[in-house]
């Protein structure tokens, strides 16, 4: 147990801030951390140049082994990029479901074809990709999905709908997991789809969220086409080739995560000391409490790096959600009557949009009840119900 | 970066787990408990074949010489089973000699320490209104020092040497004092956890030694103490929660193990949640002690109230999910509830720590 950095991550960290340092400048600077959720609608043009500009620093997919185009970064690399790219407020990025999810998935399940094709345009931030996981009939129970897929042919025909689908309208292509063998149930017969977003068959409604503002959209598949060899894994195996996806988003996210956490913590503390809500007891304990949570977390996300279980990734969850939903309820809470009062027609300023955005963090990504069962069955082993 | 135990690390947790398994089982506990609160086979062997005491005592002085990560791991253990030895005072007092006072003062009674010689700690709590635990006066005698007043002092009872926080005039000073001096009567009191045992020492003109003086001596020996808590209340807590999540598998009502209700399965879930992070937090203590004392300050209180927590919480939900059983005498349920509500009471309150964590760190 040693948790100094050795010399050579310290070296590497020099490296990204120096590279960061002469980067992000101009545009990219003004953007300061613009992005993520709940404000994906901000600077979209910017941040995509960006993303650009970072595929040509060769900063994307530094996890990837050099043979698939990445520099092969150990779990100790990839949290010190994260940590310092938050650390510069850089504006967030609008390909995490290709970069994060869909490129490690080619890589280990892909062929060297689909690896030669879809690969680098990720790498050089050209293709933005997003996910089509859940249906209106399949949101915690994911094998219920009923979009359905036939091979006609030399191609994929797609009917059937998707829903929370982030950054839809942005999106080249779109990973689905659909129902390819008709009359197949649960988790069989499913198959793990790259499908084109700009195309007739596909028709995008965005969601207007609580938040008065749309990130996610519905996504209507109608005689829907892709080629025959767009399909990840064997045909009917798309759920193992799914939850090899789930799997690769952990740990090193949560990390670069907190220090936005943190920055928003510290900018709750100000507004608070500003409207003298720090004198009251009741809150100052609320924001202490919220600090050493916060730093709890951090310790937690360090050791399940090193220890590598599975279902810490459902701890990590259960402890971040709700830790920032209460963050959420602190900025408001802090802001007193002040903060019922919005910009006409409806647009929130960031306390308001913190308080109504994390409402979500609860739910997306397996709500807390879901992670719930996953610990108490995998982890626990108590019987399912 | 590396958060893991090392290979040493895990075969030390694996030989002190193997002993305490078959010599620290519920009813030897229980057997110590409800006699003299001491069971005093057992800390033989700890302190002796397996020289638990002198493991993070420098080589110079007959220890080990290996780091605090060393000693939690061996406090996580023994707290996993609430075996009534005076091992987290012993080695706390160790910690206190060994980090906080110059090795001509304190070397010799860490040989002592290191050779099994019992110690425990009388500490300050948080908050000032809670003297119980602050007490005596010290003032000089001629050439040396000697103390008067009475404290309760937590293992004070089977301790050869005592560490105490006191005061010498307005200044506060660590002493250490022998507690088989002349003007020094120690008697056992019962407690609440019979598993730790208090004793109320009376001290008249009771010579001492100067260990150390001032404010930040007596803050950072506190923190020693928390960070020891803290890892103890997670073995505990482990302890606890595995006996109750095995009992949900076998206990059926309505045809069917009680563990497949969700209204248990989630509450598991959550504690289990709620412990994962109170261990790391407390392994990054124990790790923060050698490894970057200046984080200390804020990390030890953190941890001490983050884990104390968790171990209170796992100790409450394990009686309730046992029902009825879990309210009996005869079950160990009610045990790790004492030794959890105990450990809050004498660290001053965990709502205290974080406030002190708070002044600490800046935060507001």
């Amino acid at each position: 147990m040693d948790l100094r950095p050795t010399a050579a991550d310290e070296a590497f960290r020099a490296e990204v801030r120096d590279w960061l340092g002469e980067h992000l400048r101009g545009e990219f600077a003004a953007l300061g951390g613009a992005g993520g959720p709940g404000r994906e609608h901000e600077g979209f043009e910017t941040r995509l140049a960006w993303e650009r500009e970072l595929g040509e620093g060769g900063w994307i997919g530094l996890d990837l082994p050099p043979e698939h185009g990445g520099r092969g970064a150990g779990l100790d690399r990839q949290v010190i990029w994260a940590e310092e790219y938050a650390r510069a407020e850089a504006p967030a990025r609008v390909n995490h479901m290709g970069e994060h999810l869909l490129a490690p998935t080619i890589s280990h399940f892909g062929t060297d074809a689909q690896r030669e094709r879809f690969l680098p345009p990720i790498l050089r931030g050209e293709e933005l990709w997003c996910q089509g996981y859940s249906e209106p009939g399949a949101g915690s129970d994911l094998a219920a999905v009923r979009t359905r897929a036939r091979l006609d042919g030399d191609t994929w025909r797609i009917d059937g709908q998707k829903v929370w689908t982030s950054l839809a309208m942005h999106a080249d292509w779109c990973f689905a997991v659909v129902r390819s063998e008709p009359d197949s149930e649960r988790h069989r017969g499913l198959s793990y789809l790259l499908v084109p977003m700009k195309q007739p068959g596909i028709e995008i409604r965005p969601i207007v969220q609580i938040t008065g503002t749309s990130e996610f959209s519905e996504v209507f598949f109608e005689d829907a086409t892709t080629d025959a060899a767009n399909v990840v894994g064997e045909p009917g195996d798309g759920w193992k080739v799914a939850m090899g996806t789930l799997g690769f988003e952990r740990g090193v996210a949560t990390l670069a995560q907190q220090i936005g956490f943190g920055r928003e913590l510290d900018a709750v503390i100000a507004s608070a000391r500003e409207t003298g809500a720090t004198r009251r007891p009741e809150i100052a304990a609320r924001l202490v409490d919220a600090w050493i949570e916060l730093r709890t977390m951090r310790y937690q996300a360090l050791r399940s790096l090193s220890d590598g279980q599975p279902v810490s990734a459902s701890m990590s969850k259960l402890l971040w959600g709700p830790w920032h939903r209460r963050l959420g309820e602190l900025a408001i809470d802090v802001r007193g009557a002040d903060a019922t009062v919005i910009e006409a027609p409806y647009t929130l300023d960031g306390d308001q949009a913190l308080f109504l955005y994390t409402r979500a963090d609860t739910i997306y990504a397996g709500s807390d009840e879901i992670q719930r069962n996953i610990i108490s069955e995998r982890m626990l082993g108590l019987p399912r119900g | 970066m590396d958060f893991s135990f090392d290979e040493d690390q895990r075969e030390l947790r694996a030989v002190v787990a193997d002993f305490l398994a078959n010599h620290a089982t519920s009813q030897q506990v229980r057997a110590a408990a409800e006699g003299d609160g001491f069971a005093a086979e057992q800390w033989g062997r700890l302190t002796g074949e397996m020289e638990l005491t002198g493991l993070a005592v420098a080589p110079e002085r007959g220890g080990a010489g290996a780091s605090f990560v060393e000693v939690g791991i061996a406090i996580e253990e023994i707290g996993r089973t609430l075996l009534p030895v005076p091992y987290l005072s012993t080695v706390i007092a160790a910690a206190v000699l060994s980090h906080i006072c110059s090795d001509d003062v304190a070397g010799p009674l860490l040989e002592r320490i290191a050779g099994g010689a019992a110690a425990a700690v009388s500490l300050p709590g948080v908050l000032p209104s809670f003297p119980a635990i602050y007490g005596g006066k010290a003032r000089k005698d001629g050439d040396g020092v000697v103390v008067d007043g009475e404290v309760a002092v937590v293992d004070g009872a089977t301790a050869e040497i005592l560490v105490l926080a006191t005061r010498c005039g307005e200044e506060p000073v660590l002493v250490a004092v022998e507690a088989g001096a002349s003007g020094v009567a120690v008697e056992p009191l019962a407690t609440l956890d019979q598993t730790r045992r208090q004793a109320a020492v009376r001290l008249e003109s009771a010579p001492a030694t100067v260990l150390a003086a001032g404010e930040d001596a007596v803050a950072r020996a506190r923190d020693l103490l928390s960070v020891g808590r803290a890892v103890e209340s997670v073995g505990a807590a482990a302890r606890c929660l595995d006996e109750t999540v095995a009992y949900l598998k076998e206990r059926v009502q309505f045809g069917r193990p009680i563990g497949s209700f969700q209204a248990l399965k989630h509450r598991c879930a959550d504690l289990a949640t709620e412990l994962e992070a109170a261990r790391s937090t407390a392994y990054y203590a124990t790790w923060v002690v050698d490894g970057a004392p200046e984080e200390l300050p804020v990390v030890a209180p953190l941890a001490e109230a983050v884990a104390g927590a968790a171990l209170l919480h796992v100790a409450a939900e394990a009686i309730q999910m046992h029902g009825g059983i879990g309210f009996t005498w005869e079950h160990d349920a009610h045990m790790y509830l004492k030794r959890a509500k105990s450990n809050e009471l004498l660290a001053g309150g965990y709502r205290g720590l974080r406030t002190l964590v708070g002044e600490r760190a800046r935060i507001l």
